[in-house]
Parts: C-alpha cells; sequence; structure tokens
C-alpha cells in the first residue's frame, strides 16, 4: 500500500512537470492578411504552456524585430505591455506598407527552469504574408537556431504536413527532435493522454522533419537541442537550451 | 463615407474575385500614384490595362501597364477623396485590383507633409 502512494506521488510528481512544454510565441492576429483586413497586423507575445493555457512571465525579450523583404528592422522599443494568459507579455500592432512576408523574431532573455536545472532560450518567430504576396515565405534568418520552412508555413489547410529544417548555428541538426504543441486558445482541446499535449517527431538526417496537423489553428514547432557553452546559476555552471520554435497556422478545410 | 467605399467594393469583389494570379499594389508618394503588379510566380507583367475608378464607379482614367509592371498618375485629391480602385487586366484570368482607401491616402499625404 505505501508503495503504491509512493509511486503513485512520483508519478504524479512526473507527469505535472514532463506535459508541460515550454513555448515562446508569436501570434499575429492574422497570418494572411488581405487588403481587405486593413493595413496592419497584431502581433501578442507570451511565454507559456500554450495547450493547458498556463501562462509564464515574459521579460523584455532581448531583441524582438522584423524582416521583410530581405531588410531586418528593431522592434524591441514599439512593444507594449500586456497580460497574456493571466502573465506579463506584449503586444504590438505593426504597420504593413508593402505586400510580401513578414517574419517576426524574437529572442528573450534566459529563463532559469529548475525543474530541468537548465536554462531556456527559445528563439521564437512567425511569418506573416500581406497583401497576397508570398513572396519570403522561406526566408532562413540565421538566428542561432532556427527552424527554416519547406512548407509554406501560412495558408495551409487542416490536415497538410508542415516540413522544416531544424538549424542551429547555421548547420542542419540530423535527427532533431522537435516537439509539438496546439495553441488550445478556447480551451476546447482536451487530450486522452498526457502524451498527446505535446508530441514529439525526429528529424531525418538532413534536419527535415513532418507534421501533419489534425485541426485548424496554431501550432508550436519548438526543436530543442544543448548548447556547447553553460550558464552560471547561484555559482554552478549549468546546461542551456536551445529552442528554434517557429508559430504556423492551419486554416479549416471548407469542403464538404 | 467608408460604408459607401465598402459596398463598392462588395459589388466589384462578387464579380472579380475569381482571378488571383496577378498581384496588385498601389500607394501614394509625394503626391502620385504609384501602382506595382508582378504574377504570384514573381515574373513581371510587361503590358497590361489599367482603369483607375472613383467610389461611385466611374471611370477616371485608363492607363498602359508600362513593360516594368508599373504605371504612374498624379493624385487628384478631389476625386479620389472616397477612394480609388485600381484595376489591372494583363490577360484571360490574369486582372486583379488595388483599393486605395481614404486612409491610406490620407497617411500618405501626411508622411510627406
Amino acid at each position: 500500500m505505501k508503495k503504491t502512494l509512493v509511486a503513485a506521488a512520483a508519478l504524479t510528481a512526473v507527469t505535472g512537470t514532463a506535459a508541460l512544454a515550454h513555448y515562446g510565441m508569436i501570434i499575429p492576429s492574422d497570418s494572411m492578411v488581405s487588403q481587405e483586413d486593413g493595413r496592419s497586423v497584431e502581433l501578442t507575445l507570451s511565454f507559456s504552456h500554450p495547450f493547458e493555457l498556463d501562462g509564464m512571465v515574459l521579460e523584455t525579450p532581448v531583441s524582438f524585430n522584423v524582416t521583410h523583404e530581405g531588410e531586418t528592422s528593431d522592434l524591441l522599443g514599439d512593444l507594449q505591455a500586456a497580460t497574456v494568459m493571466d502573465e506579463p507579455g506584449f503586444m504590438l500592432d505593426y504597420p504593413l506598407d508593402r505586400p510580401g512576408t513578414y517574419v517576426f523574431a524574437m529572442e528573450p532573455q534566459p529563463y532559469w527552469e529548475p525543474v530541468e536545472d537548465s536554462f531556456i532560450i527559445h528563439y521564437t518567430k512567425t511569418y506573416v504574408s500581406a497583401f497576397g504576396d508570398d513572396e519570403g515565405w522561406d526566408a532562413e534568418l540565421g538566428l542561432r537556431t532556427e527552424i527554416v520552412p519547406m512548407s509554406k508555413p501560412f495558408g495551409l489547410w487542416d490536415g497538410n504536413v508542415f516540413q522544416g529544417v531544424v538549424k542551429l548555428e547555421g548547420a542542419p541538426v540530423p535527427n532533431a527532435e522537435v516537439e509539438v504543441e496546439y495553441y488550445n486558445e478556447d480551451g476546447s482541446a482536451t487530450a486522452p493522454s498526457e502524451l498527446m499535449i505535446t508530441q514529439t517527431v525526429k528529424a531525418d538526417e538532413n534536419g527535415v522533419f513532418t507534421y501533419a496537423a489534425p485541426s485548424s489553428g496554431w501550432w508550436g514547432f519548438a526543436a530543442l537541442n544543448t548548447a556547447d557553452e553553460t550558464m552560471e546559476f547561484e555559482g554552478e555552471a549549468k546546461a542551456v537550451e536551445l529552442g528554434a520554435v517557429i508559430w504556423v497556422h492551419f486554416e479549416d478545410w471548407t469542403g464538404e | 463615407m467608408k460604408t459607401g467605399l465598402t459596398a463598392f467594393v462588395m459589388i466589384w469583389w462578387a464579380t472579380v474575385s475569381v482571378a488571383h494570379q496577378l498581384l496588385v499594389f498601389a500607394f501614394v508618394e509625394d503626391g502620385t500614384v504609384i501602382v506595382e503588379t508582378k504574377f504570384s510566380t514573381g515574373k513581371i507583367p510587361v503590358s497590361g490595362d489599367v482603369r483607375v475608378l472613383d467610389a461611385q464607379n466611374a471611370v477616371l482614367m485608363t492607363l498602359e501597364l508600362q513593360s516594368d509592371g508599373t504605371v504612374q498618375f498624379p493624385l487628384d485629391p478631389a476625386l479620389s477623396a472616397q477612394g480609388l480602385l485600381i484595376e489591372v487586366a494583363t490577360g484571360e484570368g490574369h486582372d486583379n485590383y488595388w483599393i486605395l482607401t481614404p486612409d491610406d491616402i490620407a497617411r500618405a499625404t501626411k508622411e510627406t507633409q
């Protein structure tokens, strides 16, 4: 009996933390802004467990910028403080001056995760198409780690696959592990097993991974690797997890 | 004013929204309307017909697309007060439009002041 209780308590502790994958998030109001939609896109930046809608504090990022037609602009100073999932985050209404793909990217401050005894830095990005022009949809930003899209990262039907290459320090990562999680925005999705809150796929020898989304909405892909360097916490050298995160929107299939 | 333009757009949209391969964009710079076009493949159309309409669907002018896929014309503040619809047709099924809204025009005018 005693053994059962101990085991149950241990299991609860494990599942209570294992199901919670951390995600940096940049969620635009629209991934494909048409001229009828207006001339701007609203961006919401946060740090959370997106399936459980469990928010965490997003400190002021190290950087936040946009890349369009090969030119990168700093937007850090334009961010407005906001509350996202009951925790501090940021928002920005960004004017879209021209057609094409806008890539928004954030480097957060290192987050100390005591449960994992390591720091976490999730380089997070998302792609927004403006006015029907998708040029630049496969742009590689040259982030320290990133997922470079092989499928257009917008305009996907639910059930389509999303494919990307995991890169670290500019090189593909063979067999990289990629966590996938749904932004359960209205809380309607439930998981029959905690294993299905965060799903995992592995990349092939060229760092290419594939995932088919079962429903429309925002899906986050996070490729996790460990940095060569360490960071100090209370006098001890700790590992640093580098995450390449991309948020991709899938659309409702409109056919019968 | 905005409602009128919206209704105007909806009527137009209902008849022309099937065309999709040509991308049209227009903006105002220093009192000039600049129209840019390209195909979704990235190629530039070398010729085409451009019609400029006001919010009452009256044709204000017709122009020829230049060989670089652009065309320009001076902005007439009086005729464009309620916005402009710029239609470009480059061939069968290859037509599209851009709406310069009153806000677009006001913003561009403010930026150059």
